[in-house]
């Protein structure tokens, strides 16, 4: 295995992977301290349906509203301005499908069970939209199998961008997202806007899950939202060292998924997934020894 | 003498159904309010009303002090997270954060300095979750002490701990009280514990709130107890 020809051919790649691996844990974190972790299984397969939903109505959408004056089949092959497109239904989708489930599901109860009612809708619409359309069934079996090798300069800006910027806000506001998802009542009477951080939260949330899905897909972001903060709870002895070690776990479980593809030829974003599952190990039995 | 808080011709409710109303309430300094009332009836209404969490329905209610001191039901916080003792208290001072700062050194002084005075310092680094019922309340009491505050509001502050664990506490919330001429709002469903802090009563029965001496938390007591038994009997 020729590691500098692999950096030369997929250095773009393992750029996306690593920035999503140290970033994406850090987002998962606070869905793990509210206990809507669920929430990281329903968003990244939302964001997908949004992709696959703009194949599907791409040709009509070329033809009465308009690609940047492309005709379909440039539009297909310019991947600035398909992934700009794309990111824009699957943000649509994502925080579309956020304000239902928080509106529907909190109001009658049951929060749980309308994020998993989400969650399989989408997994059949992301079928159906993308069996209406060629191109767009290529692009989505790729996305769902976790192939992200074929990334190139507009989608890797764009996911530091995104990530870059949710992680610097989730930084700047720490303390205040931290009081609000802990003690929202205390927080209120400390004279927070509550509502506004709720709100800011679930924004940065949405808007990373859908550029990340975009480019890593939703089975990477799935694993990085969920399995960097179990492996890191049962060491953590505060919230700035959980938050700091779940992006280590992330950042440690994508490099040696990373690896471990190229030396046995698999796809990248299931040895992603498995390498964080396997950083869970140590917890799990670290918390038994204490038991 | 300016009161601390001054509610008038209040209602509180949800969704636009009233659940508890009132003529007139005020909170001065130094004074201890207990808040008590059968299940049902209202009292956690009236509680969270007087603190500003729901809008009033109709009438009036004033704070005049920003620093209020509060102090919610240990049950509610999760154990998930994981804080220290001291972190706890540490975000008693949040409040006056904006934004990318940090709590200054004075700050985290003052955290140690507010453990000490609910005679905990011994448990500063310990985690939170790990500490017992009674230690966790006068965790969530140094919290509210480092707003340095005029009004201190307490919910439940003895449920799940035993009596003697209920007895400290109590012991504290008055010498605190006293200490800092704090006005002092508990809701609690102990009434013996009330009775004893209490100089001002709340009795919430049937959707209403009935303000006077701390004597009246035991005669509604009494009162719907009575209409309990009658019930039975009947």
């Amino acid at each position: 295995m020729d590691f500098s020809l692999i950096l030369e051919l997929f250095g773009l790649s393992i750029a996306a992977a690593l920035i999503a691996g140290f970033v994406v844990p850090w987002i998962g974190s606070y869905l793990y301290l509210r206990r809507t972790s669920f929430y990281g299984l329903a968003l990244p397969q939302l964001a997908a349906t949004g992709v696959a939903c703009g194949f599907a109505v791409m040709p009509w959408w070329v033809d009465h509203v308009g690609i940047g004056d492309l005709e379909l089949a440039a539009a297909l092959e310019d991947t600035h301005a398909a992934m700009n497109y794309h990111l824009g239904w699957a943000s649509l989708f994502t925080m579309g499908g956020l304000a239902v489930m928080l509106l529907i599901g909190r109001r009658s109860g049951s929060e749980v069970a309308h994020v998993a009612g989400a969650f399989v809708i989408a997994s059949a619409c992301t079928v159906l939209f993308a069996h209406a359309s060629p191109m767009g069934e290529i692009f989505v079996h790729e996305l769902l199998r976790g192939e992200i090798l074929a990334v190139g300069v507009h989608e890797l800006e764009t996911l530091a961008a995104v990530l870059g910027l949710s992680f610097i806000v989730l930084l700047w506001l720490q303390n205040d997202f931290i009081l609000v998802s802990y003690d929202r009542e205390t927080a209120q009477v400390l004279g927070k806007r509550v509502g506004a951080f709720e709100a800011g939260l679930a924004l940065i949330v949405a808007a990373s899950v859908a550029a990340g899905t975009m480019t890593v897909g939703p089975v990477v972001l799935f694993g990085l939202l969920v399995l960097p903060p179990i492996a890191a709870r049962p060491f953590a002895r505060s919230i700035p060292h959980f938050l700091w070690l779940a992006s280590g776990f992330g950042l440690l479980g994508t490099a040696l998924g990373i690896w471990a593809s190229f030396q046995w030829d698999l796809p990248l974003g299931p040895c992603v997934v498995l390498a964080c599952a396997l950083s869970t190990l140590p917890g799990w039995i670290a918390t038994l020894v204490r038991k | 003498m300016t009161p601390i808080l001054e509610a008038r011709d209040f209602t509180f409710g949800y969704d636009g159904v009233a659940v508890v109303a009132g003529d007139k309430l005020t909170m001065e300094p130094g004074q201890v309010l207990g808040i008590a009332g059968p299940n049902g009836s209202g009292k956690s209404t009236l509680f969270r009303g007087l603190l500003g969490l729901i809008p009033a329905m109709t009438g009036t209610v004033v704070c005049n002090t920003p620093a209020i001191g509060y102090v919610p039901q240990k049950e509610v916080l999760d154990e998930l997270y994981p804080f220290s003792a001291v972190e706890v208290v540490e975000m008693g001072g949040y409040g006056s954060l904006l934004g990318w700062r940090r709590l200054t050194r004075e700050q985290k002084d003052r955290a140690h300095a507010c453990l000490e005075r609910v005679q905990l310092p011994e448990v500063a680094k310990k985690a939170y979750s790990s500490l017992s019922g009674g230690q966790r309340q006068r965790v969530l009491l140094a919290r509210a002490l480092m707003v340095k505050p005029k009004l201190m509001m307490l919910d439940e502050p003895t449920s799940g701990v035993d009596a003697k664990a209920a007895r400290v506490i109590m012991d504290l919330i008055l010498r605190l009280a006293e200490e800092e001429n704090l006005a002092v709002g508990i809701v609690s469903h102990r009434l013996q514990d009330l009775q004893r802090a209490a100089n001002v009563g709340v009795w919430v029965d049937e959707g209403r709130a009935h303000v006077g001496a701390a004597g009246i938390l035991e005669q509604g007591e009494r009162r719907a107890y009575g209409r309990v038994e009658s019930q039975g009997d009947a």
